[in-house]
């Protein structure tokens, strides 16, 4: 016990406590003067010294008397201290409650802390997620490392403008390899053509050779082959009903199917080194082939490296007509992720069908795509979200006086072409909305004429507002009617299944901003008389040109005899005539 | 089941021609995840003469997880662990370096091979181990009683 008089600020508390009967009359005693204004005289460090002391202290404490702890004086001092601490000066309240925190950690035993740390060695993150996740926009990468350090956040920020999309894998070791074997099929799919999926079969049949000079027999490679060559035939069949795909990713995430073709394509990639030792010993200075393949290759969960990456891609990819790249996303210099083309690309026949785009992060791999990888545009472009509505009242329902067209480059409102822009917004939507085949097909498809005269979306609602057309159009240009037989009949046609609240919908489409005064209808009909819909200055280039790849009704530009008849056999006639 | 598929085949094949020393049934006739082998002692081997049976389970990831051996048989041996279990550690058989090509035949063949020839630096049983490398007459004394006692 603290007997003594050393002066230190806790043992002023103890005499406190074993002597209140100094509690008034202390400052005037000599003996605890100084104890008395020490706390907040002291520098730091000395209270700090101080507080180590009184631990060392408590601890011989602690240990002589564990049982007794809470009655040692120094503990109900700490209590005291808490009790008092409105009274106490700010320090010593700081200092009881850094003696708490230091003692905590003290009574760990070492073998406490050697559990603690035998945990923490053997601690692995948890793998999740799917084996194999869907294809996602690369914008995702992007946002995840937004609040990561600079050079990540301007690399996965560079990312989605090369690669559009990405698929997770999951990282249990197996990533890289299974991401190989995903994607190998996936390109198959892409390719298209159903025949190369048995040619592949056929070529990886030819190769039991291999399998059997690096000394495994049939009865054990069959089983791990027999699946991959399983799986080629299923996705082939589904190329006919287009869920090629979905069946590929449904195998993928079958953990044990999965793991018989990662076991194939191991063996594939052993193989296939076993029996080129000399071409892959360079690579593998410490160990020979045969070591590498059984310690690095083979075992259930070890990753894929360099060297057996760049013997499956030569085993697998090459002769398959395949490239392989493989993007490095790591803390390197530069602005963007670091592409690594494995080479040579030896495709079969001159061309390769397909690139195997993996992103790298240190230990892990997922599958990365260019938009030109994938067959189709997956995401709809987005000026057709409007169209794509089903019920396109919903858009003026939520804010009637919404001038949508604003959002699109260039249009407006305010543009003498509203019309044409309007007609576009609703054609995809409207035109499916009331099954009608699109306007501009049944043009070409029936007029003799095939000057496109876009019908405007109101024709197709209700009869009544066709009425100007009709009588309009014969005086604007004749060159440009359609016949009005024609487009009745179709009209009746296209009005027949026409429910009435559709129409009613439509109606209350009318009321939005585009309503369509008789008077701005003829306005507009004579600009568009004069000039095919989006041919203008401004949007011939764009997508709203159906002339426009990117259109979702392209229709690529037609050399008109008319159009050219109208410069040359106007002065032919003059000449004739004249 | 695939892996059943592989099974069947590997135990057909083993019984046909078992791997050396090996004699290969089925512990109960409906379940073929569980092995049971009478291995036979090299016969030039500290151990000869000794009959040792062996129980297999094997997982049901077989062949992506490894199969677990135990020495049903107590063996004096520093790779086997000397209780009830008989676990047999072999490299081969760890979980992280188990290899899905790797059969059951080749399993036995490598535990024939280290019973005749034990590998006192990958031990289980450290002092059987130490008496291997320092002691080698007392190990095979004992050894070799063992063998008398429960092996025959």
């Amino acid at each position: 016990m603290n007997h003594q008089p050393v002066a230190t600020a806790p043992s002023y508390y103890h005499q406190h406590l074993y002597a209140p009967q100094l509690a008034h009359g202390h400052y005037h005693d000599p003996a605890y003067t100084s104890v008395g204004y020490r706390p907040l005289q002291l520098p730091t460090q000395q209270v700090q010294q101080q507080q180590y002391a009184e631990q060392q202290h408590q601890q011989q404490q602690l240990s002589l008397a564990a049982a007794g702890y809470h009655h040692h004086p120094a503990y109900q001092a700490q209590a005291q201290q808490h009790s008092q601490g409105q009274v106490l000066p700010v320090r010593t309240r700081q200092q009881a409650r850094q003696q708490q925190q230091v003692m905590a950690y003290q009574e760990q035993t070492p073998e406490e802390l050697a559990e603690l740390q035998k945990l923490s060695n053997e601690y692995q993150p948890e793998t999740i997620g799917p084996l194999v996740g869907q294809r996602e926009p690369c914008t995702k990468i992007a946002t995840e490392y937004a609040t990561a350090d600079p050079v990540y956040q301007a690399k996965t920020a560079a990312l989605p403008q090369k690669y559009s999309h990405y698929r997770t894998v999951r990282g249990d070791g197996r990533c890289g390899w299974r991401a190989i074997a995903f994607g190998w099929i996936e390109t198959l799919i892409h390719h298209g053509d159903t025949n190369r999926f048995y040619e592949e079969e056929a070529r990886l049949r030819s190769m039991y050779n291999i399998l059997e000079a690096a000394g495994w027999n049939a009865l054990l490679y069959e089983d791990f082959a027999d699946e991959a060559f399983d799986l080629l035939r299923e996705v082939a069949n589904g190329m006919h009903n287009d869920t090629a795909g979905d069946v590929l990713v449904a195998a993928f995430n079958d953990e044990m199917r999965q793991n018989y073709i990662i076991t194939y394509v191991r063996m594939l990639a052993a193989a296939w080194m076993k029996t080129r030792p000399g071409e892959y010993a360079p690579f593998v200075l410490d160990k020979t082939v045969d070591q590498y393949c059984d310690d690095s290759i083979l075992p259930m969960d070890s990753e894929i490296e360099n060297v057996s990456l760049s013997a499956l891609k030569d085993v697998l990819l090459s002769p398959a007509g395949m490239a392989l790249e493989v993007l490095y996303l790591d803390r390197t210099e530069g602005g963007e992720v670091n592409m690594h083309r494995f080479d040579p690309v030896n495709p079969r026949d001159g061309v390769a069908i397909g690139t195997i785009r993996l992103l790298y992060r240190p230990g892990h791999y997922d599958i990365l795509y260019k938009a030109e990888d994938l067959p189709y545009v997956v995401e709809p472009i987005t000026y057709l979200n409007f169209g794509s509505q089903p019920h396109q009242e919903h858009v003026f329902a939520i804010n009637p006086g919404m001038d949508y067209m604003m959002n699109m480059p260039g249009a407006s409102l305010i543009n003498p072409h509203q019309h044409w822009l309007s007609y576009s917004s609703y054609d995809s939507g409207v035109s499916d909305f009331f099954t009608a085949p699109n306007p501009q097909q049944h043009c070409i498809q029936t007029t003799p004429n095939p000057a496109p005269v876009p019908t405007p979306a109101p024709v197709v609602a209700s009869q009544q507002q066709i009425q100007p057309i009709n009588i309009y159009m014969p005086q604007a240009e004749p060159q440009l009617m359609p016949p009005p037989l024609e487009l009745s009949q179709e009209l009746a046609i296209r009005s027949l299944p026409q429910p009435p609240t559709i129409t009613s919908g439509y109606q209350q489409q009318l009321t939005g901003p585009f309503r369509p005064s008789a008077w701005q209808f003829e306005e507009g009909l004579a600009q568009a008389a004069s000039q095919r819909p989006f041919q203008t200055s401004i949007f011939k280039n764009s997508p709203w040109n159906t002339a426009h790849f990117r259109n979702p009704d392209f229709q690529p530009e037609e050399w008109r005899p008319d159009d050219e008849y109208v410069v040359i056999t106007k002065p032919l006639r003059h000449k004739t005539s004249g | 089941m695939a892996g059943n598929k592989r099974l069947m085949k590997e135990l057909a094949e083993n019984q046909s021609t078992p791997p050396p020393g090996c004699k290969i049934s089925l512990e109960n006739d409906d379940d073929i995840l569980l092995w049971n082998v009478t291995m036979t002692a090299p016969s030039d081997s500290i151990y000869a003469g000794g009959n040792f049976k062996i129980l297999i389970k094997i997982p049901k990831e077989y062949p992506f997880k490894p199969p677990v051996l135990n020495f049903k048989t107590k063996v004096y041996h520093p790779n086997v662990t000397n209780d009830e279990n008989g676990s047999m550690c072999l490299g081969m058989l760890r979980p992280d370096e188990w290899k899905p090509p790797n059969k059951i035949s080749d399993v036995l063949k490598l535990v024939r091979t280290v019973l005749a020839a034990p590998q006192p630096d990958d031990a289980v049983e450290q002092g059987i181990a130490d008496q291997y490398k320092n002691n080698r007459k007392e190990f095979e004394k004992v050894a070799k009683d063992w063998v008398n006692k429960y092996a025959k």
